[in-house]
């Protein structure tokens, strides 16, 4: 490689600034063409299997294509051959990091189905354990983010106080991430009077640390350069596109389906629905805003489980379920606020069988991912690292 | 289907539902095949040929703004050797309206739109042009369901492989004796 060019020597040239004046430049000496490139299935930024096909001009990202599908486990289709209570574990593996939420959503479809009514004292423990895998979820979208863009050490934080959330779930279900503790008709296990004050010291720590984590993301100067401005999706994109959850508030969307459309027992309590605005920094609907939701939405969290805690009522936690159980002809949709979107889940029954007819789940990063066709065009190859990593997609709900 | 009667038994109608029913047949007469606006889970059924007009309709009326396509599922009916396609719609830019509150049978703003097509030419308007995110929707209902949408571009599968035999959530879908020479054993109760 006798004429392999200088790298140490060469510079900008002088008085040329201009990202634009600069590719001129480079036009003009070095053959430069597209490239398409692979993304993943196994890049670590990608969060799981997903594979992004990108067309790039240099650093910038002109097309791409994500391919999906690569932990395809035939939900729906498992949905019509097993009877309905076989299904609810099913549901947990689909976003394994709120497997709660999704068992929350399941179980109300097929309640609203099978008209079962759940006791108080159930509603309340749901509402707890819903609000606390929202938690979970939302420090290890967090962390990880702070992963993505290079910096480690907040994930390792962040990890510490997971571990104590999963280690409460894991003393409550038997299970660290996949729990099937929310059962038809109500939950599987009463809560005990030690694990409420276990649960209560661990709010504390995470109302006390929060502060802490967002100095080293939230408020640093580094991963402000990296977010600020970055992959905006606006108003009326995620809309048609159909992006919900901290991505559509971000995008300066009030909406929140516990709050606007309230299912369980959301309406009893009094909390904030944080949505995207331009005086928090960065510009609404960029990823910092996305982040910036999310840490809000943990402070929220914090107060809707402390609100319940003061209500938990006594009683029995299961309804009463009807052996072999089998719905009337009928349908239900019912949508439900994950910590990545709205899960919605159509179900249809024809009656006198104990397996649903069609079983349809509306898995939020879905429709969540789908939109970066759009808006990634013309963004650094890094900053879509950084536009995924806010979207903060789980491929096993892409996949279903 | 007949109006519904104000009386103690006959649960009451769905407010965003009643409004959009109004609004498609208002505009197009001909094109609402059957209604059911009570219960749980009302729905709006209009012809295949008018399906984007009404989508349109309903998007474009200021009263509803349905500006989301939160979901497109197929469901196959082999009695009636139809396959249902179902549209769940609903509106990011209006609050509930106030009659919503807290409704016992369904408090959730989003109107149910379907169409039937015959199952064995189950072929649907796009309506990617008019929701973006239906684009996804679509290309698994294809692939799953067998739906065949079309006036779109190019319609590829999205979650299984795109060589893979025939739509798996057809009722009459038989599992494949082999797929690339691994042979397929079907779990037992299928």
């Amino acid at each position: 490689m006798a004429d392999a060019p200088d790298l140490l020597s060469g510079g900008e040239p002088e008085g040329t600034t201009h990202i634009h004046e600069r590719q001129e430049l480079v036009g003009r000496d070095v053959r430069t063409e597209e490239m398409v490139f692979n993304m993943g299935p196994q890049h670590p930024a990608t969060h799981g299997v997903l594979r992004v096909a990108v067309k790039t001009d240099g650093e910038y990202v002109r097309a791409l294509q994500p391919h999906v599908g690569n932990i395809h486990r035939c939900v729906e289709k498992i949905g019509e051959s097993v009877p309905y209570y076989q299904w609810v574990p099913y549901l947990d593996r689909m976003d394994y990091l709120a497997a709660m939420c999704n068992e929350h959503v399941g179980c109300m479809a097929i309640e609203q189905l099978g008209e079962i009514e759940v006791p108080e004292r159930a509603e309340y423990i749901r509402i707890i354990v819903v609000e606390l895998q929202r938690i979970l979820s939302h420090l290890m979208a967090i962390g990880v983010y702070g992963l993505d863009l290079g910096a480690f050490t907040p994930f390792l934080h962040q990890f510490r106080e997971r571990e104590r959330g999963m280690d409460l779930l894991d003393h409550l279900s038997g299970g660290r991430l996949l729990y099937h503790y929310i059962r038809i008709g109500g939950v599987k296990r009463d809560v005990s009077r030690d694990w409420l004050d276990e649960l209560e010291a661990f709010l504390a720590d995470v109302e006390k640390r929060m502060p802490e984590y967002n100095t080293l993301l939230l408020h640093n100067h580094v991963f402000q350069e990296r977010t600020f401005h970055v992959g905006i999706i606006d108003r009326d994109t995620a809309v048609r596109w159909g992006v919900t959850g901290p991505a559509l508030r971000a995008a300066g969307v009030d909406w929140d389906c516990r709050r606007d459309a309230p299912y369980s027992i959301y309406d009893r309590f009094d909390f904030e629905v944080p949505h995207g605005v331009s005086d928090i920094g960065g510009e609404v609907g960029d990823c910092y805003q996305r982040h910036w939701i999310r840490v809000r939405e943990v402070e929220e969290s914090l107060k809707i489980i402390r609100q319940a805690l003061a209500g938990l009522p006594e009683g029995p936690v299961m309804g009463r379920v009807p052996k072999g159980f089998k719905p009337k002809p009928g349908e239900v949709y019912v949508r439900g606020e994950n910590p990545r979107g709205e899960l919605a889940c159509y179900m249809v029954s024809v009656g006198k069988s104990d397996k649903a007819w069609r079983a349809r789940c509306r898995g939020p990063s879905f429709s969540n991912i789908a939109c970066i066709t759009e808006v990634s065009e013309g963004l650094l190859i890094g900053d879509l690292v950084s536009l995924i990593g806010s979207l903060d997609i789980v491929l096993g709900e892409v996949d279903r | 289907m007949a109006e519904t009667v104000d009386t103690p038994d006959t649960p009451p109608s769905d407010p965003q539902t009643e409004r959009a029913l109004e609004v498609v047949r208002s505009a197009l007469p001909e094109a609402v095949v059957a209604s059911e606006l009570s219960g749980r889970h009302p729905w709006i059924q209009v012809r295949v040929e008018d399906l984007r007009a009404a989508c349109r309709l309903l998007r474009d009326e200021p009263t509803l703004q349905m500006d989301c396509c939160h979901l497109i599922s197929g469901v196959d009916w082999p009695e009636a050797a139809e396959i249902e396609v179902v549209y769940h719609l609903c509106s990011y830019s209006l609050k509930p309206p106030a009659a919503y509150g807290r409704r016992a049978e369904k408090n959730d703003p989003w109107i149910a739109l379907k169409v039937r097509v015959p199952r064995d030419q189950a072929e649907v308007p796009t309506v990617m042009d008019i929701w973006t995110g239906a684009d996804w929707h679509e290309r698994e209902t294809w692939d799953l369901v067998g739906v065949r949408f079309t006036g779109r571009r190019e319609l590829r599968r999205v979650l299984l492989p795109d060589d893979w035999p025939g739509h798996p959530l057809r009722k009459d879908w038989e599992f494949p004796a082999s797929y690339h020479g691994v042979p397929i054993i079907p779990p037992e109760g299928l």
